[in-house]
């Protein structure tokens, strides 16, 4: 047992950069295959509400708006999201999925009603032959819509 | 002068919810009593409602550190009702998770363990480069906390080279600093005097109080789920089970730096002899009718999943043993006779989840302090009227 | 113009203010060199480099809700913190930073002032052990007997370490002890191990890592201060803030040399040396972990008392020899 067996460390990093990232100040990287929130490519969704069924936190919700026209109402509710990116997993569109997550992470808001975000869209035909060229390589950001 | 003093159910050692009631004499403890209930989700009742997929994110949220130790004991539970088997890949994946899990939660002990004795420099320290861990997991599976890496059938990411060259670069990193804090684990005088000699748990004892995790081992006992009975990869991984034969705190967190070694040790082979090929195979959306115990060695001892299937999609009856829960008499056992200095060090190493182990809800008369323990029958017939009148509604509105 | 400088010394220099603000300047650097010791960034955001943060903390204290317990006994409860505030202010005055006029020497230069200092010095811990036993909390009570407990082993050792230099330079009197090694600055080298056991066990009487057991947050919540709230609670960190200036300024003068060069030259060799001292107490809080009640008297029994004894003889026997 010898005494002050910390010092040198302790000394050394006196004259070291703190490790702390100064957060709110300094934005943070997050790594490419980061779970952020989830959104939707309208374009591509075949409505077959697969994500709906398997989501945990039942934060997906699929509501057909007029049914002749095939045109649905998807929300997500990300007050209930736990981001675990199990729709992008259930979504069967090939090779372009349908459902993604993106990057963000700061999505705090003083309502929960601005987090819900909402597309309605006419169901796309599934495909037999996947057409990667029909799928805008970078969506827009989904608009996000406060509730009444 | 004998009085009771109550840890909890809010104190600054406990980051959870729990009461100890001591019975002290000057500061020595002669008698503990330990009250669970304050943290009950009847995370048990609501597994019964959820599919088998939504399950494993439900049983991810059990635990907040050993959050891949509980999804994996599902789904190897599951897999089994199932009867399918997961493709090499997958399982080498599962079991690196696995390791680099067991690797966070001892830095992450070590480090609580130093708070607790008042060395908050070596709790700093081993936090710090607990990051590297958690920014490789992070790297993996795209979540610091909640991994979600398993998925019925395999897991849901794979690994490439860059990847697996980051993680060794890391994992390099790691092992030099684990060396470090053991030298001054074993070193600092202030340090080792508030840990040796505390909270003594006989071999005996820790057999007959089923103690279970690095508690046991420290106690001698060599009893890890890795080795007595291999998932996943392990069969293949070539390891030891780290022991020490002191019986004390100074021994647990001996074996838990071991436990470090060896992880490093067992994610190296794994990264080096990663099998090519499929990370999941496909999982039926139904389980026949049977009934399976699922074990797992989590970083704080064996965990176990007791699930009951019906031919639905759903678990008839999915029931958790944290390892915590296993390890609470033993502590009791540690507690008596000790210093009131040393309650948070000795509870601290068994390394207490006090929201996993919540599984009884024990009623109390404030007026009378008359306490009641709920029956299982009793308890499911309160859920199942509350279940009955279904008061969820899916677009409830907040109420303000 | 004497009354005013008189007026002046108790207010502003070396009085309250100067208290004040120096102690919540030492209370930042603590923290700071601490948590860079921990390679971790300590305050930032408060004012230049977070310097205003001690201040801030004092503020908001201030604006809280106080509580006081119903069974406490009201008077005593809320007394306390004033008392020991009053308490370490006038042990500040005696430290022989910058003497006005001859009326303030007579009053607060005497032979004999060192014992007075060490005395209002250890009134704290008599403080600290009637505030935890007056709020009848279980966690207080248990602090305030921990208080007494590490009491009986610090303050011998640190009253035999501080009065070894004072025998060495024959003198009772603090101005007179930092003169004599002004004048023979060599003579502060046998002095060197007093000064270790001054600096353990003011780290004891202070309560700070590794002897906070009075208040081991993970063991018995806040110890002596659970139950105190508020402008209270404000004016005991106070306290201790400046028990840290006064100690480490005690120490600075009877193991350092004093404070010698008047006003000015007086207040920055003040600064450096109390600073010198605090960079040492904050090097021992990150360096150990905490140790039990018990383990603390054994420590002092066993290896401060005695060395603190050698110290003496070391200083007998040059004083003996050489002198």
């Amino acid at each position: 047992m010898r005494l002050a067996v910390f010092l040198p460390e302790l000394l050394r990093s006196l004259f070291k950069k703190p490790n702390t990232v100064d957060y709110p100040f300094k934005k943070l990287d997050v790594p490419k295959d980061f779970r952020g929130t989830p959104f939707l490519h309208p374009e591509i969704c075949i409505a077959c509400r697969a994500c709906e069924r398997d989501c945990p936190a039942e934060a997906i919700e699929i509501t057909s708006v007029v049914e002749a026209e095939k045109k649905f109402k998807m929300i997500i509710h990300n007050d209930r999201c736990i981001h675990c990116a199990q729709c992008v997993d259930s979504c069967p569109t090939n090779p372009v999925k349908a459902m993604e997550i993106d990057h963000l992470f700061e999505t705090a808001d003083f309502d929960r009603h601005n987090l819900k975000m909402e597309w309605e869209f006419v169901r796309a035909l599934p495909k037999k032959e996947p057409k990667p060229a029909a799928a805008p390589p970078k969506p827009e950001p989904p608009k996000t819509e406060p509730a009444q | 002068m004998k009085f009771t003093i109550p840890i909890g159910p809010q104190h600054p050692a406990l980051k959870e919810p729990i009461s100890l009631r001591m019975t002290v004499e000057g500061e020595v403890i002669r008698d503990a009593d330990i009250r669970l209930g304050y943290n009950h989700r009847g995370l048990e009742k609501l597994a019964e409602e959820r599919t088998w997929i939504q399950n494993i994110y439900l049983m991810e949220r059990i635990c907040g550190i050993c959050s891949h130790s509980h999804t994996t004991c599902y789904v190897q539970g599951v897999e089994k009702l199932m009867e399918i088997e997961p493709p090499k890949r997958g399982l080498y994946i599962r079991t690196l998770v696995a390791e680099l899990e067991r690797i966070h939660s001892h830095l992450l002990w070590l480090g609580v363990a130093g708070h607790e004795a008042g060395f908050d420099s070596f709790f700093m320290y081993t936090w710090r480069d607990r990051e590297v861990v958690m920014d490789i997991l992070e790297m993996i599976s795209g979540n610091r906390v909640h991994y979600a890496m398993n998925t019925i059938g395999g897991v849901r990411r794979d690994l490439d080279d860059l990847q697996v060259k980051k993680i060794l670069d890391g994992l390099e990193v790691l092992k030099k600093r684990t060396e470090y804090y053991f030298k001054i684990g074993a070193n600092e005088p202030t340090f080792v005097a508030r840990l040796a000699g505390v909270g003594y748990l006989s071999k005996e004892r820790a057999m007959d109080l089923c103690a279970v995790g690095p508690t046991a081992r420290a106690s001698g006992v060599t009893r890890d789920v890795r080795k007595d009975d291999p998932y996943a990869a392990y069969d293949e991984t070539p390891f030891d089970v780290c022991t020490a034969d002191t019986c004390d705190v100074l021994g647990r967190t001996v074996v838990r730096i071991k436990e470090l070694f060896e992880s490093y040790k067992i994610s190296e082979f794994l990264l080096k002899s990663l099998p090519a090929g499929g990370i999941a195979v496909k999982a039926p959306k139904r389980a026949k009718p049977n009934e399976v115990l699922s074990r797992y060695e989590a970083p704080r001892g064996e965990n176990t999943h007791y699930i009951k299937s019906n031919g639905t999609d759903k678990p008839e009856r999915l029931k958790v043993r944290a390892p915590t829960l296993a390890n609470y008499p033993a502590t009791v056992e540690m507690l008596r006779n000790g210093f009131i200095a040393d309650i948070p060090l000795i509870f601290a190493a068994i390394d207490p989840c006090i929201c996993c182990a919540e599984r009884a809800v024990e009623l109390v008369n404030a007026r009378t302090g008359e306490e009641k323990a709920l029956r299982f029958s009793e308890l499911r017939k309160l859920a199942d009227e509350r279940f009955k009148n279904p008061s969820l509604k899916r677009n409830a509105v907040w109420p303000f | 113009m004497a009354v005013l400088k008189t007026v002046l010394y108790l207010l502003v220099y070396p009085g309250i203010l100067f208290l004040f603000v120096y102690a919540t300047f030492c209370e930042w650097f603590d923290r700071k060199v601490y948590a860079r010791l921990q390679n971790r960034m300590g305050p930032t955001h408060t004012g230049p480099w977070g310097i205003l943060q001690p201040v801030a903390d004092f503020f908001k204290l201030m604006s809280k809700e106080d509580v006081v317990p119903e069974k406490a006994d009201k008077i005593l409860f809320t007394l306390l913190p004033i008392f020991g505030l009053a308490i370490v202010a006038t042990a500040g005055l005696l430290l022989p930073i910058w003497h006005s006029n001859e009326a303030v020497v007579r009053m607060i230069s005497f032979p004999g002032d060192i014992i007075v200092l060490l005395y209002l010095l250890s009134l704290p811990t008599l403080i600290f052990f009637l505030a935890g036993w007056s709020s009848t909390n279980f966690f207080s009570t248990i602090g305030g007997t921990r208080v007494l407990t590490m009491l009986f082993g610090y303050e011998v050792p640190l009253f035999m370490a501080v009065l070894s230099p004072a025998i060495l330079a024959n003198s009772w009197r603090l101005s007179e002890i930092a003169l004599f090694y002004q004048k023979k600055p060599l003579l502060i080298l046998p002095n060197l191990l007093g000064f270790v056991i001054a600096l353990i066990s003011v780290q004891a009487k202070l309560e700070r890592t590794p002897f906070d057991i009075p208040h081991a947050e993970t063991e018995i919540v806040g110890g002596t201060f659970t139950e105190y709230s508020g402008k209270k609670l404000a004016f005991f960190r106070l306290m201790i803030d400046i028990e840290l200036v006064v100690s480490s300024g005690l120490v600075a003068t009877v193991f350092l040399a004093g404070f010698p060069g008047g006003l000015w030259l007086g207040l920055l060799n003040f600064i450096i040396k109390t600073l010198f001292v605090i960079f040492f107490l904050s090097l021992i809080r990150a360096l150990t972990s905490r140790i039990r009640v018990d383990q603390v008297v054994s420590f002092a029994w066993k290896y401060l008392a005695p060395l603190a004894i050698l110290q003496l003889l070391v200083v007998i026997l040059i004083k003996g020899l050489l002198l």
